[in-house]
């Protein structure tokens, strides 16, 4: 797994790639969760090269979910490649996270209500 | 009379000589301490003591390069004084780069310096700090097949003013025995922790094991449900339960926690308590998922719970079902198979919410196979996932199988033959035997 902190038109994004799983998914862990305790809001993933995720990966997102919601924040995963998004459907995760298509879609929810 | 010519040797030649053997013997003892010891602390002082008798040096020490923070860290410090050698082993680090230490660790080259005083890389403050006075050194980087281990040093020469160029290359002789065996010991040390790893992992599944049902099969009345859980190296987290919430009825459980290891199957054995406890006397499936939704949205570290729960009149064949985000289950019946994929909430433990429940009669003869992702993730020698599709078709060709669940099973064997089983296993077939 590589992961790159990157400033996305002002907003914080982590863009992934590679493999999310029990091995890999400590060190995402360290660096979501240091942008959460910051209070960061909104928070994009970038998820287009990440080729596999285990449900450690996706406990990941959840804690990180859960900490982001707990000052109203938004946690939004964009470009989320077909194989990794069977996975959050086939788990019904899909109505837990939100996600876009590309990081525009993603951008645009912010300024709809 | 001999014919041979007289030869005349030297005194300080042979003196010079017999250093050499001396210094020759030294090495191969050394050797011989290097290769009979796996003890971390034994081998390292014991090794850094011979050498500072035979340099006959005041003083010597090995730095360790700590990766996490960068620093080197004083492991040995052999000197007069011992409480030099604790202040440097509590006080002292350096940065790469920095002293004669962090220069050798960042050149990754041996340094020789006759007068400590006129060189500016000398890093004054851990003299200061113990009292002791560095005239001349040698440092030597310590080598591994994984890079950069450490520094060894050894600090003025008693019977000279200063170490020379062979002095140099005897202690580099000796640090490269030093840095295999430092390297060797580390590698030992940590097959010894993989291995108590392993066997906490085989504690952790024969743990997890004691939560399921004593027997992997239940009957009442015209139902009879019947398991299979088979473990991963690694410890998943799989559940299934058997449960009688009330008279005439069975509730069975198929549950998969994320993750996997030893705190998978911790929060299993919570679950599992949490499930038997809130499902006593409920009737209804999506109400004890709910209840236990609830129990669980403090699980740490974002552990969630993909579960299906279904309740059987045992009588009638009637069930009510609620899914949580688990993956669909199969219907085998009147000559054929359905994938139901019923309406779904989220895994457990996740955000609060309703879970839709969908009401099913059975007929006599019609089974319900049920399984965790164990089955369909499985993957061979090539990697290659099996696949739900795949999964789906094999149930299809095999539904007229008396044992469904156990012909899944070698299916699943045999098409990951040669690999290590990743996740957990786990298979619940339910049958209907139709009303008497």
């Amino acid at each position: 797994m590589k992961l790159e902190i990157t400033d996305c038109k002002g907003i914080k994004m982590i863009a992934l790639s590679g493999e999310v799983d029990m091995y890999t998914s400590p060190e995402l862990r360290e660096e979501m969760m240091n942008l959460i305790r910051r209070r960061t809001s909104p928070l994009f993933v970038d998820f287009s090269g990440v080729s596999y995720i285990d449900s450690s990966g996706i406990a990941t997102f959840v804690e990180g979910l859960k900490g982001i919601m707990s000052y109203n924040g938004k946690l939004k995963l964009v470009g989320i490649p077909d194989r990794i998004m069977e996975i959050f459907n086939f788990s019904k995760l899909d109505r837990v996270f939100e996600m876009y298509g590309s990081i525009d879609d993603a951008l645009n929810s912010l300024n709809s209500f | 009379m001999s014919d041979r010519p007289a030869i005349s040797v030297d005194e300080t030649y042979l003196e010079g000589i017999e250093k050499k053997v001396e210094d020759l013997k030294m090495i191969m003892e050394v050797s011989v301490i290097i290769s009979s010891t796996l003890d971390f602390n034994e081998l390292v002082t014991v090794v850094m003591e011979k050498a500072k008798k035979v340099m006959d040096a005041e003083a010597c020490s090995i730095l360790f390069y700590n990766k996490d923070t960068n620093k080197l860290e004083f492991e040995v410090a052999l000197c007069k004084e011992e409480s030099a050698s604790e202040i440097l082993k509590k006080t002292v680090t350096l940065d790469i780069g920095q002293g004669i230490a962090g220069w050798v660790a960042e050149n990754l080259q041996p340094l020789v310096i006759t007068d400590v005083k006129a060189d500016k890389r000398f890093y004054q403050a851990a003299d200061k700090q113990t009292g002791f006075v560095t005239k001349s050194i040698i440092a030597v980087p310590l080598v591994g097949r994984s890079g950069l281990i450490g520094v060894a040093e050894i600090i003025n020469p008693k019977n000279k003013d200063f170490f020379s160029e062979y002095d140099s290359g005897i202690f580099q002789t000796l640090c490269r025995g030093v840095a295999i065996a430092i390297e060797n010991a580390r590698f030992h040390k940590e097959s010894i922790e993989r291995e108590k790893l392993r066997q906490e992992l085989e504690i952790a599944s024969s743990i997890q094991r004691s939560f399921l049902p004593e027997s992997p099969t239940f009957h009442k009345n015209n139902i009879t449900v019947s398991a299979i859980n088979i473990s991963a190296k690694h410890v998943g987290g799989d559940i299934y339960d058997f449960i009688e919430p009330s008279e005439d009825k069975v509730g069975v459980f198929i549950g998969d926690v994320s993750g996997k290891g030893i705190s998978a199957a911790l929060y299993m054995a919570k679950i599992i308590s949490d499930l038997r406890y809130t499902s006593l006397g409920i009737d209804s499936p999506d109400v004890v998922m709910k209840r236990l939704n609830s129990n669980l949205s403090n699980a740490p570290r974002g552990m969630f719970l993909t579960a299906t729960y279904i309740i059987a009149d045992t009588v009638k064949g009637s069930l009510s079902i609620a899914v949580a985000g688990h993956p669909p289950f199969f219907l085998i019946g009147k000559g054929e198979v359905r994938v139901m994929d019923l309406p779904s909430g989220p895994p457990l433990g996740i955000m609060p919410v309703e879970y839709p429940v969908t009401m099913l009669e059975l007929d006599k003869g019609d089974r319900i196979l049920l399984l965790t992702d164990g089955a369909f993730d499985a993957k061979n020698k090539n990697g290659e996932r099996i696949g739900f599709d795949s999964i789906a078709r094999f149930v299809k060709s095999q539904s007229n199988r008396e044992s469904l669940i156990q012909a899944v099973v070698d299916h699943v064997n045999d098409f990951s033959k040669g690999t290590e089983r990743a996740d957990d296993l786990t298979l619940v077939e339910l049958r209907f035997d139709g009303a008497v």
